[in-house]
């Protein structure tokens, strides 16, 4: 249900690794598309053997060789050496030399300090963290990178071992813990582009989805800033009970909002939570009924995460709702 | 040839025996290799090996334990010639002596292992797991051996068969295999002093 | 040809008292007992077939599960153990024992003209600790501890830390208990080979079904003990509480993984190359010509496994490796393509240049090589590293080993049991169903498993249990259910078929295919001491020559080269197979299954982490191979 909404709110739509939108992407699905047109050509040459086989099956004259006659033997040997030998000899070692020495060139991870941007992205069962070195920046699963700029991408683990792929961007690399793995992203056009956690990391690695925004350098620019301030203190009176209902411990345990004491490291940074797109690594949207219901019970929207339930009223989870709705 | 019956049956190739024995040892030494493999692995990815807090292991004891298992290869390769040979009483004699090397060699080996986890416990890093790892595996082995040695003076209280005979042989390479394979565990072990 | 009916009243005779002295105990007891290579096959045929049923029926849940986005018909965590016992099951408890212990005790013996494995009674052995593992790991099942973390088991997730329960336990232990069955029977296969071929069949004149079992249990002797070391770390570092793979004490966390692959790798060759061996046997058959390029197929047999075991870190392309490591195991990689081309070509010719009869099993050998070939193209695609990052972890690389095993295992294993049904049972199966059978699977397959590539490409992960709607996935993901569908209605078709084919079928005779090899000179089902006479061996297709043939009909009359003093039978030198001596084969024992017994009360104890009492029962095993040793056999 909910990514049918997600739709509406422009976020990713797909994750197509032959619908690129960088030119390291661009460079692999073409290396694909070659690759494929001669897979179907190789196979065409079995399976055209095959069918010869068959039409030549009635045939008499040949065949019963119990004394010992091998017919065509030698012709044998020769399509053998030469389809089984010289042609995948040619065949392979032109994919390995596009592919391992010029394609994986072209999409290598950049070495440090060759770009003016560097994202530190740490993997969480079941949720990415994002971090923009520099700053005091601190999101979750909303990557924002600036369009047409090389930007590199150090990738860690918080606990198992997860995997940060953004297809349309670029190669997929694994998120291990006690290293850091870097890759390039290069967004050609803005826009919203859908990854998923691709290395099997627990009950929920089916939702730990991540979005990479691409945005023009002044929006980036712009996005960062807000994102980098500590959270504004709440307004209205809800607000202001479930700041402190989130502040004694219910919460603050876990989460951290910038600017208050809440320090909580198991989950997702909150200080800007409510300028997100979703909640839960693309789980659900992001508005204020499921962020309710999120509350009220985390488990039920994403069975096996690291929230608990919250037995709480109704005036409760509206106040806490009301506090996080303000922390845009 | 046209009936075997008639060929008196004189062995002109190893007996099947033998080769069981080789594919274990094959297989236990690729495990062993595997071993070894993670220890070095290990190591070339820390940066003390030792860890600092841990001594580095002493190599005199050792080497001369090493040398006191590895000498027993000869007397099991006496009793094998010997049984070959059908001459019951030699065999028993140097499989006796063997046992007694070897049995020391693992008494004393024993010992240390358990002084030693005294010192520093296996759970401490990665280097002890590897270490007690290697350790504990290749005494495994000894002991078996033993096991194997005291079978065969048993079974031989009651004379020489060609079955007991594939069965001395077989386990004569049993140990040589099995000292090979300590003296690569312990210089692997003591690799770490350099 | 063949000795099914014996060509004079002496011979007659002569086959009675081996009839007699071969004779295995009645009933029941006569098969816990057994040490018979023809009922050790078929114990591990039926017992591999269920577990085929079990892995399968978790595969249909897992696409029952997928049908459509955001299912719940089983919860998250169930999915998790869901596919690692798929992966599990069908990959240690099906396809390498159905190809080895099944197809390969069963046929080796009547393909070398031998009476028996060398190690009968280690035979037995392994088949009894192979059905203790599997009863082990599937009691996890039961008591809802089932291995969670997929076939390859990644640390640190598979650590305490991550995975508290005895899930990961069972897979350690149940890998390890079932190393062992796969390790004896490689043993005894590769002494049997060496040893108890037919005087004058030298290694140039063993079938190539021989040679593949050859490949393949070199291959797993050199492989397990890799799996071995890794499982017996992480099993310590759950229970123990080593640091192997704990990257804050020292430890590595890609340890796991290269040990893993060390192993799992050559893993996916030997599982393939038995199959070679069943596609080997039938060609010949069904084309009436000696295969195409014979030394060369031979060679790239065991080139395959051989090459394999320098290939595994094709499996980590993405965890960041050096990239000039990477560029390396590249290159292995394209090397190993090759010698499983050459087969692909040569089959092709003896297809081409033979006369082919389409009968079912060779349709399904065709539609073997079409699979493979699918499959093994997408292969090639992996060794462009950076494709491969792209789709690694996806349903991309689930299409391409499915293709290759489901088409290239299975398949041959399915042609198998059809080229050789009329020999094990005596009666001829049913050729239209037969053929239908074969369609629908085809269909069926192809169904289920390429619009994997297409949703993988899409960007769909690996082992999710569901997904999200309108991101284009949903259409794939149902057709690959009903394909799911299609194919398990194709199996139940092929096992119909077979099972009336047994109780309706026309009585076969010894030799319906006019096959190449040994087991065609026999009569159908065999005799229990398979041949009446060491059999003259002169070419790698026995039945082919009358002249041979004929001679043994001489002996038999003469009663030569019959070996009628007990269990006999000769051992050979080991390369040009020159007689050597006679041995005598052990007789039915009990002690197999006791000790097989023994041992899993051992794995059972370590399991519940009780581990003095586990010391014990160790001492039990020890006693069991005491009391197998106690009887010697008596001096010839
Ligand atoms: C039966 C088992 C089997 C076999 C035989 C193969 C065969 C091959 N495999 Fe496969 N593979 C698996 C089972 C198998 N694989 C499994 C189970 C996995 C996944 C494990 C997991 O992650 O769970 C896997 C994964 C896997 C990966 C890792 C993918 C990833 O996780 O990122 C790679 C990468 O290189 C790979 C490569 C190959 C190659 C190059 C071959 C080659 O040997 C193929 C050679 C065959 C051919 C090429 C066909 C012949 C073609 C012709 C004759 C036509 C003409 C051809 C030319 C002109 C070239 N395989
Ligand atoms: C030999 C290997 C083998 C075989 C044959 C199969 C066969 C099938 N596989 Fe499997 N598969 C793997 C090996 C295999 N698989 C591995 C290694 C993995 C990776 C696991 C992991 O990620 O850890 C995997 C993963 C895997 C996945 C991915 C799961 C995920 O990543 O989330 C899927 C999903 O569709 C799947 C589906 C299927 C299906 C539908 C079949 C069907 O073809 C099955 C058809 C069979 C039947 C329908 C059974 C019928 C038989 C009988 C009825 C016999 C009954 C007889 C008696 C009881 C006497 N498999
Ligand atoms: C035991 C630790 C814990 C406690 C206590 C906790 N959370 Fe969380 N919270 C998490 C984790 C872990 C996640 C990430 C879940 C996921 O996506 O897998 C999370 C996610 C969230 C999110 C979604 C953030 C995003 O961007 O996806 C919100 C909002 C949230 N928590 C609010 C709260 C509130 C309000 C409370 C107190 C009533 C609370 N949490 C208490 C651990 C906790
Ligand atoms: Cu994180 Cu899968
Ligand atoms: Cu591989």
């Amino acid at each position: 249900m909910c990514v049918g909404v997600l739709l509406l709110a422009g976020c990713g739509r797909t994750q197509n690794a032959l619908a690129p939108k960088s030119h390291q992407a661009r460079d692999i699905a073409s290396l694909f598309w070659w690759m494929m047109g001669g897979a179907w050509i190789g196979l065409g040459i079995v399976v055209a053997l095959l069918l010869l086989s068959w039409l030549r099956r009635k045939r008499r004259g040949w065949g019963s060789d119990n004394e010992g006659d091998k017919p065509g033997e030698r012709l044998g040997w020769f399509v053998v050496v030469g389809g089984g030998i010289v042609l995948p000899i040619i065949v392979v070692s032109t994919v390995f030399i596009v592919g391992d020495l010029f394609v994986i060139r072209t999409t290598q991870a950049p070495a440090s300090s060759s770009t003016s941007l560097a994202i530190r992205v740490i993997g969480h069962q079941w949720w990415w963290e994002a971090r923009y070195p520099g700053t005091a920046a601190v999101t979750a699963n909303e990557i924002h990178i600036p369009v047409h700029q090389r930007v590199r991408v150090e990738v860690q683990s918080a606990d198992v071992i997860h995997s940060f792929w953004a297809p349309e961007l670029n190669r997929k690399m694994d998120a291990i813990p006690g290293r850091t793995n870097v890759v390039e992203l290069t967004a050609d056009v803005a826009g919203h582009y859908r990854g998923d956690c691709a290395e099997f990391c627990g009950v929920q690695h089916a939702h730990m989805g991540l979005v990479v925004v691409a945005q023009p350098e002044a929006a980036f620019r712009r996005w960062l800033a807000r994102q980098a301030r500590p959270a504004a203190a709440p307004s209205s009176a809800d607000a202001q009970r479930g700041e402190r209902l989130f502040m004694n411990g219910l919460c603050s345990s876990c989460h951290a909002i910038r600017g208050t004491d809440a320090q909580g490291y198991v989950g997702p940074d909150l200080t800007h939570v409510a300028s997100r797109n979703t909640l839960g690594a693309l789980t659900v949207l992001n508005t204020p009924e499921t962020l309710a219901a999120w509350i009220r019970d985390a488990q039920h929207l994403k069975p096996g995460n690291q929230m608990p339930a919250f037995p709480l009223g109704p005036t409760r989870i509206r106040e806490l709702t009301a506090y996080l709705e303000e922390l845009k | 040839m046209t009936d075997y019956a008639a060929v008196a049956s004189q062995p002109v190739s190893k007996p099947a025996a033998w080769w069981g024995m080789i594919i274990l040892i094959a297989a236990e030494a690729t495990l062993f290799g595997a071993f070894v493999g993670t220890y070095y692995y290990l190591r070339f990815n820390t940066v003390a090996w030792p860890p600092d807090g841990i001594p580095r292991p002493d190599v005199v004891v050792p080497l001369i334990l090493l040398g006191v298992l590895v000498l027993s290869s000869v007397p099991m390769q006496i009793a094998s010639r010997a049984a070959r040979a059908g001459r019951l009483a030699r065999t028993r004699l140097s499989l006796v002596v063997a046992l007694v090397l070897q049995s020391g060699y693992f008494a004393y080996e024993v010992h240390d292992f358990r002084d030693q986890l005294h010192r520093f416990d296996i759970t401490r890093d990665a280097y002890t797991s590897i270490y007690y790892t290697l350790l504990g595996a290749d005494h495994g082995h000894v002991l078996l051996g033993i096991l194997f040695n005291f079978w065969l003076l048993w079974k031989l209280a009651r004379g020489l068969t060609t079955y007991r005979v594939n069965a001395v042989q077989a386990v004569t390479w049993y140990w040589h295999a099995v000292n090979v394979l300590t003296v690569v565990v312990i210089g692997t072990l003591l690799s770490a002093r350099a | 040809m063949a000795i099914a009916t014996p060509p004079s009243p002496a011979a007659a005779e002569t086959m009675e008292r081996l009839e007699r002295m071969w004779q295995s105990r009645p009933g029941v007891l006569g098969w816990l007992t057994t040490t018979d290579h023809k009922r050790i096959g078929l114990l591990y045929f039926w017992t591999t077939l269920v577990l085929f049923g079990a892995g399968g029926i978790e595969a249909l849940l897992i696409r029952t599960q997928l049908i459509a986005p955001n299912q719940d018909l089983v919860s998250p965590s169930t999915y998790d153990e869901l596919f690692t016992l798929h992966g599990m099951t069908m990959i240690f408890f099906f396809i390498i024992p159905m190809t080895t212990g099944a197809f390969g005790n069963y046929l080796l013996p009547l393909m070398i003209g031998a009476r028996d494995m060398a190690f009968p009674r280690m035979n037995a052995l392994s088949y009894w600790i192979f059905l203790a593992s599997a009863i082990f790991l599937y009691t996890s099942l039961f008591m809802g501890m089932a291995p969670n973390a997929g076939w390859f088991d990644y640390v640190p997730l598979a650590n305490r830390q991550f995975n508290p329960g005895s899930n990961i336990d069972f897979y350690c232990l149940g890998i390890i208990f079932n190393s062992i069955a796969s390790m004896l029977t490689a043993g005894q296969f590769i002494v049997t080979m060496f040893k108890s071929r037919a005087p004058g069949m030298s290694f140039n004149r063993m079938p190539l079904f021989c040679w593949a079992q050859l490949a393949a249990a070199f291959g797993l002797l050199f492989a397990l003990p890799a799996l071995s070391a890794d499982t017996i770390f992480l099993f310590l570092d759950r229970n123990v509480g080593t640091h192997f793979f704990d990257p804050s004490r020292g430890g590595e966390t890609l340890l796991w993984q290269h040990l893993f692959w060390i192993f799992g790798h050559p893993e996916v060759y030997i599982l393939i190359v038995p199959a070679f061996g069943i596609a080997t046997s039938i060609i010949p058959a069904f084309t009436q010509r000696r295969l195409v390029a014979f030394p060369l197929v031979a060679i790239a047999e065991i080139l395959v496994v051989f090459i394999g075991f320098g290939v595994w870190a094709h499996h980590m392309f993405a965890t960041g490796l050096p990239t000039i490591t990477l560029v390396f195991f590249a290159a292995a990689t394209a090397l190993v393509v090759i010698p499983s081309t050459i087969q692909v070509f040569a089959w092709c010719m003896s297809f081409v240049l033979g006369l082919a009869r389409f009968k079912t099993p060779l349709l399904f050998i065709a539609g073997f090589i079409f699979m493979f070939v699918t499959g093994g193209l997408t292969g090639i695609m992996f060794i462009a590293i950076p494709f491969d990052q792209q789709v690694t972890d996806t349903y991309f690389v689930v299409a391409h080993f499915h293709y290759i095993i489901f088409g290239a295992a299975v398949f041959p294993i399915f042609g198998g049991m059809y080229y050789w049904f009329p020999k094990v049972t005596g009666k001829l199966y049913f050729e239209l169903p037969g053929q239908i059978s074969f369609w629908v699977l085809f269909a069926g397959t192809n169904l289920l498993f390429f619009p994997m590539h297409i949703v993988g490409l899409l960007g769909m992960p690996r082992r999710v249990y569901t997904y999200p709607d309108g991101i284009g996935w949903t259409a794939y993901n149902l057709a690959e259910t009903i394909g799911g569908y299609l194919t398990l209605v194709g199996i139940l078709l092929l096992l119909g078929n077979l099972v009336v084919s047994f109780f309706r079928g026309e009585p076969a005779g010894p030799d319906p295919w006019h096959g190449p090899t040994l087991e065609w000179t026999i009569s159908s089902p065999p005799p229990e001491y398979n041949f009446a006479v060491v059999p003259k061996v002169t070419s790698p297709y026995p039945n082919w020559d009358a002249a041979d043939r004929e001679a043994d009909r001489r002996h038999l009359d003469a009663g030569l080269l019959v070996l009628q003093r007990g269990h006999e039978q000769p051992a050979v030198t080991p390369v040009d197979a020159r007689f050597a001596e006679i041995v005598e084969m052990p007789h039915e024992s009990p002690w197999p299954i006791v000790l097989a017994f023994t041992l899993s009360l051992v794995f059972v104890m370590l399991v519940i982490h009780k581990y003095g009492a586990a010391g014990i029962m160790g001492v039990l095993c020890l006693l069991a191979l005491l009391g197998w040793h106690s009887k010697e056999p008596q001096e010839s």
